[in-house]
């Protein structure tokens, strides 16, 4: 309640203190614009609500039905059933948690090293610099699923946390050099170098003045790291290189595919393409919004 | 000439640097498995009746170093090896050597991957041209969108999606083996119609996953070269249409290589996808093997050659780019 009411407050009274309206209420505005920004929000929202509840609305263990194997899509079934009569949707539901945890880590592992060390080597130059960028450049290089897909043999990927920080250490590399590049070209401005000159802690520079401009390919970032994640991570478990713990779509993908011979029988079809589906419609869901990141934190965009 | 050699030695070095790097990291990797692979192994050995000599002996020529001694031993011996070419000999397919397994997948993926990465390119920058020239038409929209979506499917559910298609619903490619195996290798012509009918949806999987990033790259870049003020100038000259497209599509493609090297890192990782639904015999569906078969030294072995791939891979394309550009030129 008292929550609600906080941050309700600033939206009441709109041009806030500094005369901009509140952010929310901005971001509100831009999202509203286009029917489009609206869906993917709500594919967004829907599919983080199935992560945080979805497993509580099923028994731990599903129920199964021999006499449903296959079942084709039904009232009962919405997406058919899988070889032990189990519901694909539930399935989906429940296995929805690990997939979007493990992201949700990823991303933010990501966006930490890779905005972390970009603004250190941009601003710093010298030794930071060349070290950071000549680690930057090999975790480019160096192809990194096949480096997951080694490294899943010894680390136990069966939790999300695991999976999130493997996927992160791997894929901050691109963010790096975005981060860095802006850096570059903000260190030579001039609030930068007012703020220089004022005797303000390299630390208060680099995070209150260099890390709001570089907002907009942080969000985009951060957005493009969830689905980019998403895909290494349930492309681990479809090839079947990580032990299955928990249910989730890249199993039932690797299960349809390489056990239930989905490719090959139309019954199995649906154990199939649910999963598929799941994983297209929420890189739809990402790609709509991401449209409406990009406004709200480009100030380009912004005045238009 | 001479900056571009200096550069493509300091590239060549860093390259080396790498590799070595990387062979560390599967030798610790390997030793920091549950259950010791190694020691394992040796004591299996043991517990069949070998003698420890006989027993060690086959260890290290399985591993290409030997348990037993100081880590760092090891380590320096398994380096040692590994510049000779020696990568120790497979588990799983008994007493081969690991070089002759992985130089055999090699071609399958190698040949895929560039002929995918080609297609991909020349299409997507073409298309890029296209959607960028004619942004604001129905046309270019298409494009555009053609584009946006091909780079968000993932390529294993674009390879399950065509092997669907093609193979099931449509039954007009074959699924699976490189070629058929009724007929014999060799330079004959129902063998290279095989060979090439089989590899079509490798191909284009390859191929369709990476043409979306191709064509927005190119489309974004063009448009800034677009706004610049010596096409403008060539404008008012008089310059003909198609010389300008020229003008523009080579200032444009520059930026194209920079991203060359996720691309490539990319499309090698995606020989595990593509080659695990097709069925096809390269180094991905080899490492997935040894993963598989808990065959270590095959495991490194194909690990490290992607890794070296994707290097060599990466240093052809710097060369090329400093060839192109005369910035770099000078």
């Amino acid at each position: 309640m008292s929550l609600a009411a906080t941050t309700e407050a600033p939206s009441k009274n709109s041009p806030g203190p500094a005369g901009h309206p509140s952010f929310l209420k901005n971001a509100w505005r831009i999202i509203a614009k286009k029917p489009g920004r609206l869906l993917g929000l709500a594919i967004i929202v829907l599919f983080t609500l199935m992560a945080i509840f979805g497993p509580y609305l099923y028994p731990r263990q599903l129920p199964i039905n021999p006499n449903a194997i296959y079942a084709p899509i039904s009232w009962h079934y919405p997406l058919g059933t899988d070889f032990e009569g189990t519901s694909n949707l539930a399935l989906i539901i429940t296995g929805a948690r690990y997939v979007l945890f493990a992201a949700a880590m990823a991303a933010v592992f990501t966006v930490v090293f890779g905005t972390a060390l970009g603004l250190i080597s941009g601003y710093y130059l010298g030794w930071p610099d060349s070290v950071i960028m000549r680690v930057t450049d090999f975790i480019l290089t160096i192809p990194g699923f096949p480096l997951l897909v080694v490294l899943s043999t010894i680390w136990n990927f069966g939790q999300p946390m695991a999976m999130g920080f493997v996927l992160g250490i791997t894929g901050w590399g691109g963010l790096a050099r975005a981060v860095r590049s802006q850096t570059l070209s903000l260190r030579e401005r001039g609030f930068i170098e007012a703020a220089r000159t004022l005797g303000l802690s390299p630390f208060h520079i680099l995070f209150k003045e260099i890390l709001p401009n570089v907002g907009s390919y942080i969000a985009m970032n951060l957005l493009l790291a969830v689905t980019g994640s998403i895909y290494a991570e349930v492309g681990l478990f479809f090839l079947g290189v990580v032990p299955f713990q928990v249910n989730n779509w890249g199993v039932m993908l690797n299960l349809a595919v390489f056990s239930a011979g989905a490719m090959s029988s139309t019954q199995a079809l649906p154990y199939l393409l649910s999963p598929l589906l799941a994983l297209l419609i929420l890189t739809l869901g990402v790609v709509l919004f991401l449209d409406a990141v990009d406004e709200m934190f480009n100030p380009r965009l912004k005045e238009a | 000439m001479k900056n571009i050699l200096v550069r493509l030695a300091k590239r060549i070095f860093a390259g080396i640097i790498m590799v070595l790097v990387m062979a560390s990291f599967t030798f610790f990797l390997v030793r920091m498995m549950p259950g010791n692979p190694v020691s394992a192994k040796y004591n299996e050995l043991i517990m069949r009746g070998m003698t420890p000599v006989q027993a060690m002996d086959e260890v290290r020529v399985m591993y290409g170093f030997i348990p037993h001694q100081p880590l760092w031993q090891q380590y320096l011996h398994y380096i040692v090896q590994i510049l000779h070419l020696n990568l120790g000999t497979s588990i799983s397919y008994e007493g081969v050597p690991v070089l002759h397994i992985i130089l055999d997948a090699a071609p399958w993926t190698i040949i895929l991957v560039t002929t995918g990465l080609i297609a991909s390119f020349i299409v997507g920058v073409l298309a890029g041209v296209i959607a960028a020239v004619k942004r604001s038409s129905p046309t270019g929209n298409a494009i555009t969108l053609s584009g946006s979506i091909m780079h968000g499917i993932p390529q294993f559910v674009m390879g399950l999606f065509l092997a669907y298609v093609f193979t099931t619903l449509w039954a007009i490619l074959p699924f699976g083996a490189p070629y058929n195996a009724a007929l014999t290798p060799g330079f004959n012509g129902p063998f290279i119609s095989s060979l090439v009918r089989h590899a079509i949806l490798p191909v284009a999987t390859y191929a369709l996953s990476s043409y979306g990033g191709w064509l927005l790259t190119m489309k974004s870049s063009v448009i800034t070269v677009l706004g610049d003020d010596f096409i403008l100038a060539s404008e008012v000259r008089g310059i003909k249409a198609k010389t300008r497209v020229r003008y523009i599509a080579h200032n444009a493609i520059l930026p194209l290589f920079t991203i060359f090297a996720l691309s490539i890192g990319f499309m090698f990782g995606g020989s595990l996808f593509i080659e695990d639904i097709f069925d096809y015999p390269g180094l991905g569906n080899l490492l997935l093997h040894a993963i598989d078969a808990r065959d270590y030294p095959l495991m490194s072995g194909a690990f490290l050659l992607i890794t070296v791939a994707v290097i060599v891979a990466n240093i052809f394309a710097d060369f090329l780019y400093s060839v192109v550009d005369p910035r770099i030129r000078r």
